[in-house]
């Protein structure tokens, strides 16, 4: 099974090389153009990941964290998502580059191929910053009756965490 | 997260101030360091995909699978519009390749189009429902930070993520054609779209 991933991505890249030669694409123009998205991509996000970061560290040296988690244990107990990851989920929904500094800090405390952390990786990879969302794409529009649509988006991202806790126990 | 930043950094220097002041400033610069050392890594993995995606987009790749999300939006969306189907398609599409940087600016002009249509409240429901549990085929940050780390199988998380956000994506549309169902039906559509296509027009 892990071989089989560690062909996918390859492979990807394979067929796609191999497609835009034929399309007769600039290879090296194409792909040293869209890495250099890369750069003001990374300046943009970088305050607010450090931000979060110190955010989180304050939290733990000033001992909220741990009693925040012991507060919320018996909630996340009962639907079978490890308390571990609790604050993951909070920002999450807020700020995707708040949410990469917290995943990180995870993955260093627990090993990165720990059942915890796989848990926060699937629970990332598979939400999306829904706040935020709604304050850009619908911020100058009219006809602003999105409420029913957040808490829709909410409900699935918290259901989607149920299943995502369940589905890293088995795989 | 103005507010949930000026709770918690507030408390917490509130209490280390009085439990241990002189760790104060050390955490912050370790927090600081903490996130150079993660962009830097960070960079490299999207330096990678970045350059993959802008070849997709060159090659035609990117508009192949909007093309092919086309029938699938016309449904969902109950519009006709040619303008609004294609940004509401780039939308999903740059979606769905895990580029979501270069998704808002589709994304705003969609909801913007969408906006001016006879379905407004369902529509806009729906770009916002799928947006924001959106479908991504290659989860790159989180795969990036893995191999950071040093994982062992840095991408076995592909398939459990990929589970998970079909699941949430399907969960929202559903709640959303049962809480937010469309009032007309396709024909009405279409011909109020016709109506502000020209509206639209004349102002320019």
């Amino acid at each position: 099974m892990n071989y089989v991933l560690a062909l996918l991505v390859p492979a990807i890249f394979l067929a796609s090389f191999v497609f835009a030669l034929f399309k007769k694409v600039k290879l090296y123009d194409s792909f040293t153009e869209g890495m250099k998205g890369a750069i003001p991509l990374i300046i943009s996000i970088f305050p607010y990941i450090a931000s979060v970061t110190m955010l989180s560290l304050l939290l733990r040296e000033s001992g909220l964290e741990s009693k925040l988690i012991a507060l919320l244990a018996p909630m996340f107990e009962l639907l079978g998502v490890p308390e571990e990851i609790a604050p993951l989920i909070f920002v999450k929904p807020l700020s995707g580059s708040g949410a990469i500094a917290v995943l990180s800090d995870i993955l260093n405390r627990y090993g990165v191929d720990s059942y915890i952390a796989r848990c926060a990786c699937v629970a990332y990879g598979s939400s999306e910053t829904i706040f935020y969302i709604g304050a850009v794409y619908f911020a100058g529009l009219k006809r602003k009756k999105l409420t029913l649509a957040l808490t829709i988006s909410v409900v699935s991202y918290l259901l989607s965490l149920l299943l995502c806790c369940a589905l890293c126990r088995i795989m | 997260m103005n507010t949930l930043f000026a709770i918690v950094f507030i408390l917490s220097t509130a209490i280390l101030l009085i439990l241990s002041p002189d760790t104060f400033l050390s955490t912050l610069l370790a927090g600081a360091s903490k996130s150079a050392t993660l962009c830097l890594s960070l960079l490299a993995t999207y330096a990678v995909w970045l350059g993959l995606m802008k070849v997709w987009e060159d090659c035609g790749i990117s508009r192949g699978v909007s093309k092919g999300l086309k029938p699938l939006a016309r449904r969902l969306f109950k519009t006709d519009d040619e303008e609004t189907l294609n940004a509401v398609c780039m939308n999903l599409s740059v979606n769905l390749l895990g580029i979501s940087g270069a998704a808002t600016p589709y994304g705003i002009r969609a909801a913007q189009l969408l906006d001016r249509s006879d379905e407004a409240e369902y529509s806009s429901s729906m770009l916002f429902v799928l947006n924001a549990t959106s479908i991504q085929l290659i989860p790159t940050s989180i795969i990036g930070v893995r191999v950071a780390l040093g994982s062992a199988a840095p991408a076995d998380i592909l398939i459990p993520t990929l589970l998970t956000t079909v699941f949430s994506t399907v969960i929202g549309l559903i709640l959303t054609r049962l809480l937010i169902p469309p009032k007309h039906g396709k024909k009405r559509a279409r011909t109020e779209e016709v109506f502000f296509k020209k509206k639209g027009a004349g102002t320019q």
